[in-house]
């Protein structure tokens, strides 16, 4: 019952999460009938760009918008510069109102994306400040698909009606537009349609496309790692259930061997035997199922919705009954054939040797080792007398605890990335508003290693303006202060180079060799040659570390702050309050994360926990299994030690023993199996981020250990406690 | 050394209960054997369970060496059965695992074991001319050897009541005169000692036959 329930509670919270993930951008792209492309282009009158869209093959319709980026937003919960006002006309939309309604007519509404109506704790109703236009009221909240959502994303998306700034501002004679939307005819070729566009495309700049298609691939390639490692994780639950209910069903057709001998001698058929077995596991199977299906699910449900809210998709709501259905009627046929199957074995023999109670499978006789066993040495032997089970359990303890250590690595790795700026490449330990020139001052505090002048600025790049980036700048190495894993190419060795961060290069196509000009602030330009391309977590990782001579000619008043490394076995609270108290500033220590990249990872950490949780229930199910197959079929002996004077403390101490035989040959299989296959194959999955080892740490290791023998532990007190409320008398009977 | 007052247990419940001891009274002394006949089903091993702490009876009250059983937690019906009691039983229960010297010192070993208690284990063994059986797993030896390993165990803990369960049910002619003989040496050490039994050769080596007849021992 307990190891069907658990098992159905694994499956639950996988289904819940991977068929959110797997369907939620189609779920998402249909409900906000997402356009087929999106192409966005310096502005634009709408009439010139709307002829040009009509000239296209394949256009069902298609509606325009104009978009304005760095906007100041602002509400009670929260404040951006990096607001993007979506200005909305007429035809269809490509957002769906998920709360309220959308906007309309002149009033003055907006409708808020989703993420940063959770961010900032906004509602239909509160007021939201829009830079150059005012408060303005919340009339909905809205999900677009089309990319991850805020804070995710660096930009907050608003929707305001046309009508409305014309109401305010006056009426545009010649609307303009920078983003069109266009929904194709049923066959349409998109890619047709993008030729076609391309080559009319003369004349707009700074054309881009997105489509529909492409979105979809890029979200299922995320979250094809978190289902792949779901489905993974849930069938080795299942297998590990399958096993071990196998292995139950097979000591209580061994126990019952003769009931199914009379049976057979009066003439009930062998399919009638098995069947009825099948029913009786049935009958546990459908409760326990349904009870644990709908714990697991209850559990994923709260993180994977958050997930799913963080990539702009929609949970699956009642569309998620259907395949915990499905997954209830499979568990339920597992159960039934599991159970029904060694019946079946058992029924096909002759009755006689039914009657006369025969081995359903053979035993192997330990030979005597000469140490005369103590309770944990004997449960040591009991647990090998079977050693094809003792094996097999071996082996599903070892993969779900290989699967338990993973994603203890994987949450230290997602903390590290939250919490430790070494981790992404970070390794000042002090920051401080000031001017370069104090740097000096800062470097003669005492514990102070290193000081140098960190320049960050916000660009863009010049040949594709809607690509921002960060620009990080020092004047000297800067992978003394900051040092993001480099993939290829080599480090900044001098001004006019650059190493570009992975996320950029991509969004770019910049290599190693190629040219970036960044457009600043100010106006001016400045050009580097790509001599590195580095993993970095950081903005996405669209950042560029170059040397700062060439960034202060381009602007000579870039600000600057002071980027400190102290000594080792420095006091940082010393330090810090020594600089304070030198320059007047205040000095901060340097996060890892940014605090939108901070969420995502809470949310991915307490996917892990639920997972990793629910991986620990299956190890101590298949514990609690193994050993009560064990005392079942070990009954009489166990009598005989209480007869003999054995309370249940020494029961527990045999049992123990036994746990512990195949406990601690896991462990070793399961630190094997993660060192060798998973942890690498996931740390490739992974590497888009960071250049991280999954590998298990000794800590880990010692948890891991400590874990299984607390399990262990638990188990066998478990089934003690069960063995010792049953009668002594029934045992010894049971030879 | 046994004190039996005033026995009740009954099986089952309602419609289909029986009870199959009715008052029981039973006194054994130190150096004794009683033997304890009656039909199939009449309570005879009921009683053997209810002596020796396996089982609770209903009402009545039982003394070994002085100590009451029942009102007992099962922790410290589990070190009376240690202290006090030996078991021998129709089917040896000897743990298939282990060879015939292992079983007898696994009683050796558990925590609260008689001081002494695997010297005496290695002894016995000797004492019970098992040569070459100690070796042995259970399915490798006779019949009468495994009772005889069963006896070592039982008295490997040194107690002063031995329970004996049909001991001679399973066993040849020859064998079951060998163990008969032990249980004899086992009482002039100044062991009380029961067995259950339907066999004449047991009931003569006993000191006094009682029969457990609708509940009670006459």
């Amino acid at each position: 019952m307990f190891g069907i329930l658990a098992a159905a509670t694994l499956l639950g919270a996988t289904l819940t999460v991977g068929y959110g993930l797997r369907t939620g951008f189609a779920r998402a792209a249909t409900r906000a009938d997402l356009p087929d492309v999106v192409a966005r282009f310096d502005d634009r009158s709408r009439a010139d760009v709307d002829r040009r869209v009509r000239a296209l093959p394949g256009v069902q319709s298609r509606a325009y918008r104009f978009e304005v980026t760095g906007t100041r937003l602002g509400a009670a919960g929260g404040r951006t510069r990096d607001g993007a006002i979506e200005v909305v006309e007429g035809g269809r939309r490509g957002y769906a109102v998920i709360t309220g309604r959308d906007v309309r007519g002149s009033a003055p509404e907006v409708v808020v994306e989703r993420g940063l109506a959770s961010a900032w704790h906004l509602h239909v109703g509160d007021r939201l400040f829009v830079g150059r236009i005012g408060d303005l009221r919340v009339a909905g909240i809205a999900v677009e698909p089309d990319n991850v959502a805020y804070p995710l994303a660096t930009a907050a998306h608003v929707y305001l009606a046309r009508s409305f700034l014309d109401e305010t501002f006056g009426r545009d004679r010649t609307p303009r537009a920078n983003v069109a939307l266009v929904w194709l005819r049923d066959g349409a070729s998109t890619a047709t349609f993008l030729q076609q566009a391309r080559a009319t495309g003369y004349g707009l700049t700074g054309l881009r496309f997105l489509t529909r298609d492409g979105i979809g691939v890029q979200l299922d390639d995320a979250a094809g790692i978190v289902v792949a490692l779901l489905g993974a994780v849930s069938l080795v639950g299942l297998l590990a259930a399958a096993v071990l209910l196998a292995a139950g069903a097979q000591a209580d057709v061994q126990r019952r061997m003769e009931s199914i001998g009379i049976q057979r001698a009066i003439g009930l058929p062998a399919a009638a035997v098995a069947g009825g077995w099948a029913l009786a596991g049935l009958a546990v199977a459908l409760p326990a199922g349904t009870a644990g299906i709908a714990i697991g699910a209850g559990l994923a449900y709260g993180p994977s919705e958050g997930l799913l809210s963080a990539l702009n998709e929609l949970a699956p709501g009642r569309a998620l009954l259907g395949p915990l259905a499905v997954g209830l009627a499979g568990l339920g046929a597992l159960v039934a054939g599991c159970t029904g199957w060694p019946a079946w074995r058992a029924a096909r023999r002759p009755p006689v040797a039914l009657l006369r109670g025969a081995e359903l499978t053979g035993t192997r006789r330990v030979r005597r080792t000469g140490v005369p066993p103590g309770p944990l040495s004997l449960g040591v032997r009991l647990a090998l007398t079977r050693r094809l089970r003792a094996l097999t359990t071996v082996a599903v303890l070892a993969v779900t605890g290989s699967v338990l250590i993973l994603m203890l690595a994987l949450g230290s790795l997602l903390a590290q990335l939250r919490d430790d700026p070494g981790t992404v490449g970070k390794h000042y330990d002090l920051i401080i508003n000031l001017p370069a020139d104090q740097a000096a001052a800062v470097a003669r505090v005492p514990g102070v290693l290193a000081a140098a002048p960190r320049y960050a600025v916000e660009a863009v790049d010049s040949f594709s303006l809607g690509e921002p980036l960060r620009v990080i700048a020092y004047p000297g190495d800067h992978a003394r202060f900051e040092e993001a894993a480099l993939t290829a190419g080599r480090r900044v060795r001098r001004d006019g180079e650059a190493e570009v961060g992975q996320g950029l290069a991509d969004a770019l196509g910049l290599n190693v060799g190629g040219t970036l000009a960044i457009a600043l602030p100010n106006g001016r330009e400045t050009r580097s040659r790509v001599v590195g391309i580095v993993r970095a977590l950081d903005h996405d990782g669209r950042v560029v570390y170059v040397r700062a001579a060439p960034l202060l000619r381009a602007d000579p008043d870039l600000a600057s702050s002071v980027a400190v490394v102290l000594e080792r076995g420095a006091d940082v609270g010393a330090v810090r309050a020594a600089i304070e108290a030198r320059t007047g500033a205040t000095a901060k220590s340097p996060a890892a994360a940014s605090s939108r990249d901070r969420r995502f990872l809470g949310t991915l950490s307490a996917l892990v926990r639920v997972v990793a949780g629910i991986i620990a229930i299956v190890c101590l199910y298949a514990l609690v299994q193994a050993l009560g197959i064990l005392a079942r079929e070990q009954r009489a002996t166990i009598s005989v030690l209480r007869a003999t004077g054995a309370g249940p403390a020494t029961v527990g101490r045999v049992l123990a023993g036994a746990a512990l035989a195949v406990a601690l040959p896991a462990v070793a299989g399961a630190l094997a199996l993660e060192t060798a296959v998973l942890g690498p194959a996931v740390t490739r999955l992974a590497a888009g981020y960071a250049e991280l080892s999954l590998a298990p740490g000794a800590g880990q290791s010692l948890l891991l250990v400590a874990g299984f023998v607390a399990l262990a532990l638990a188990a066998s007190a478990w089934v003690a406690a069960t063995t010792a409320r049953e009668s002594i008398v029934s045992g010894l009977r049971s030879q | 050394m046994i004190e039996v007052s005033g026995l009740v247990k009954t099986h089952g419940e309602g419609s289909t209960a029986l009870r199959v001891l009715d008052g029981v009274e039973l006194e054994v002394n130190a150096g004794e054997i009683v033997a304890v006949e009656g039909r199939s089903g009449s309570g005879k091993s009921t009683l053997l369970h209810l002596i020796g702490a396996l089982d609770r009876a209903d009402a009545g009250s039982i003394r070994l060496a002085g100590e009451h059983v029942d009102g007992r937690r099962e922790r410290e019906l589990s070190s009376l059965r240690r202290r006090l009691v030996g078991f021998v039983f129709q089917f040896f229960h000897l743990v298939s695992e282990l060879s015939g010297e292992e079983n007898v010192l696994l009683a050796a070993r558990l925590p609260g074991a008689a001081p002494g208690a695997q010297q005496r284990a290695r002894h016995l063994l000797a004492a019970l001319e098992l040569d070459g059986a100690e070796a042995r797993l259970p399915h490798e030896l006779s019949g009468g050897e495994q009772q005889r390993i069963a006896i070592a165990r039982a008295l490997v803990n040194d107690p002063p009541v031995v329970l004996a369960d049909e001991p001679t049910g399973n066993l040849d002619p020859v064998s079951a005169r060998i163990v008969l003989g032990m249980l004899r040496q086992i009482a002039d050490e100044g062991r009380a000692v029961v067995i259950v039994t339907h066999e004449p050769e047991a009931m003569a080596a006993a000191d006094r036959v009682l029969r457990l007849t609708d509940g009670r021992l006459r």
